[in-house]
């Protein structure tokens, strides 16, 4: 497998005439091309419907497209297999707009499980969950059962769990959906973080509020094709 | 090794988190074992006795007339053509005479006035010590029947005919009560295996997500089977040996016990049958586990 030097000044996600249909013939996503760049941060925009989460699951390997070709830091899912596979998935951290949350379980157990799969220390573990508890204001939740947190902090569970194993590529869909304005800061405050230590950051939203003002590639969707795609603009 | 702290964590959970479905579980397994190892420990039992058995026992071939060196031969090339025998021993009408005798001891005075060849004499045939020729001992007795000068076979046919049926008996049941340990812990345990996956589908789902190998979702549910197997067969032959400490105290007297001299399971046993269970659990644990990773 090619390490992160190999890949540190090319692609990291690559979509070549990427379709996906759901039966009976519901196209999610049709034709869809498009290059990501190693470190940058991009957001896929669109109103629901649009293909921003189908477009997701299709990068992460949770779905397999109909037709066209998905690289991730240079490697075809189609052609993984068993511990390859496993270990190309350790590094996407991925926070779903459904959460994925273990509701039995406790907060730092959640978190946990990313960097678990991964063989680290329990202490380096340990450690890596309260600092980000702390950053995301949910220090006093680390023994809370999950099921019994409001929605607003599942979802900042779910992008710790994201972020926890310091992932080289980032997919994050709708993460400020049930938020407040304090709270989307921090929660964009730490996407910047992973973003600026190296992680490839790809963000599907329609709260304009997050990437208005930024100076990122925003790609707009619509009915599963490219309605727009605006570059960055040069300071 | 940061594997194996991972994984055994992992079981640790799955234990805790799980542990009604797997009691049962281990109660079955136990119970499976405890039933297939009674029967075991009485037909190992038994032949053991067949074999003391087949110490004591001999035929007996009463003869019209003393056979000369000849004729001995000819007798026993006969007896050995038909199967092989521990030994064959010709007992002249003089030495019968003489073993009734001394038999008879200080009250002998009472054969003064017969006549010395008034016993037949005999052939006495020792066969091998195994419970195959306990079986071919009819069809032995048969065939000596059918030897010319012959006057009659005797050995203890009706005892020896019900043990050997007994035996055999035993034998079916055993075999019985293996498959149905066979059956029943693959079954069980992989059906408990398969509930806990129901249960956690949604968890086993997210760890593939992650990046889980299938080795790290795999490993605690083969380490859940080989627990099983080691608590269940061990907590079945605890039971079956207080079982066993209960019938030597109670029943240690003079009766069925002091004849057959009964004897509990050797350590090599024990281990064959706990190390049978734990590859029957992990089998059962297996299977499951690869039927949802296929998914």
């Amino acid at each position: 497998m090619k390490d992160t030097a190999t890949i540190s000044n090319g692609t990291m996600v690559e979509l070549i005439k990427v379709s996906k249909t759901y039966p009976p013939d519901i196209i999610a996503l049709s034709n869809i091309s498009l290059s990501i760049d190693v470190g940058e941060m991009f957001f896929v925009i669109g109103k629901s419907g649009a293909g921003k989460t189908t477009l997701l699951k299709l990068i992460s390997n949770m779905e397999p497209p109909n037709s066209g070709l998905i690289e991730v830091a240079g490697h075809d899912f189609r052609r993984l297999r068993g511990a390859r596979l496993a270990k190309l998935r350790q590094r996407i951290g991925v926070a779903y707009q459904d959460f994925k949350l273990l509701l039995d379980r406790t907060v730092s157990e959640n978190i946990s499980i990313s960097m678990e799969v991964s063989y680290k220390q329990p202490s380096q573990i340990q450690k890596r969950v309260r600092s980000l508890l702390e950053q995301l204001q949910l220090s006093d939740k680390h023994d809370t059962i999950t099921g019994e947190l409001s929605r607003g902090e599942q979802q900042r569970i779910t992008l710790a769990r994201a972020v926890a194993n310091s992932p080289a590529l980032l997919l994050v869909d709708e993460p400020t959906g049930n938020l407040d304005a304090e709270t989307t800061t921090r929660v964009m405050k730490l996407l910047n973080m992973a973003n600026k230590s190296g992680a490839t950051v790809v963000i599907a939203t329609h709260d304009e509020s997050i990437f208005r003002h930024s100076n990122r590639r925003i790609m707009e969707l619509k009915r599963g094709r490219i309605l727009s795609m605006q570059e960055v603009t040069p300071i | 090794m940061r594997f194996w702290l991972a994984v055994f964590r992992q079981a640790g959970r799955n234990l805790r988190q799980t542990w009604p479905s797997q009691l049962m579980t281990l109660l079955t397994v136990s119970l499976s074992v405890l039933i297939f190892a009674f029967f075991y420990l009485v037909y190992t039992n038994m032949i053991s006795s067949s074999q003391k058995l087949g110490d004591d026992l001999r035929l007996i071939i009463y003869l019209e007339e003393d056979p000369g060196p000849e004729m001995r031969e000819q007798l026993r090339r006969k007896i050995t053509n038909f199967d092989e025998v521990e030994d064959i021993i010709f007992v002249s009408r003089q030495q019968a005479y003489e073993r009734f005798s001394e038999q008879l001891g200080p009250h002998k005075d009472v054969l003064d006035d017969i006549p010395k060849d008034f016993l037949p004499a005999s052939i006495e045939i020792i066969p091998l010590k195994n419970l195959r020729s306990l079986n071919q001992i009819k069809l032995f007795s048969e065939y000596l029947s059918s030897l010319p000068g012959t006057l009659k076979v005797q050995y203890g046919q009706e005892w020896i005919e019900r043990f050997y049926y007994f035996t055999k008996l035993l034998s079916i049941v055993v075999f019985l009560s293996g498959s149905l340990l066979i059956l029943t812990t693959i079954f069980m345990v992989s059906y408990t295996i398969r509930l806990t996956i129901f249960g956690r589908q949604a968890e086993l789902e997210l760890l593939k997500l992650v990046g889980a190998t299938n080795n790290y979702i795999r490993t605690p549910f083969l380490i859940e089977g080989v627990l099983q197997g080691l608590v269940g067969s061990s907590l079945g032959i605890f039971s079956l040996f207080l079982l066993y400490q209960w019938i030597i105290s109670h029943f240690s007297g003079p009766g069925l016990l002091e004849l057959f001299s009964f004897t509990f399971f050797s350590a090599k046993v024990i281990i064959a049958i706990i190390c049978i269970s734990i590859v029957l659990c992990s089998a059962g644990s297996f299977t499951s586990m690869q039927k949802f990773l296929r998914m």
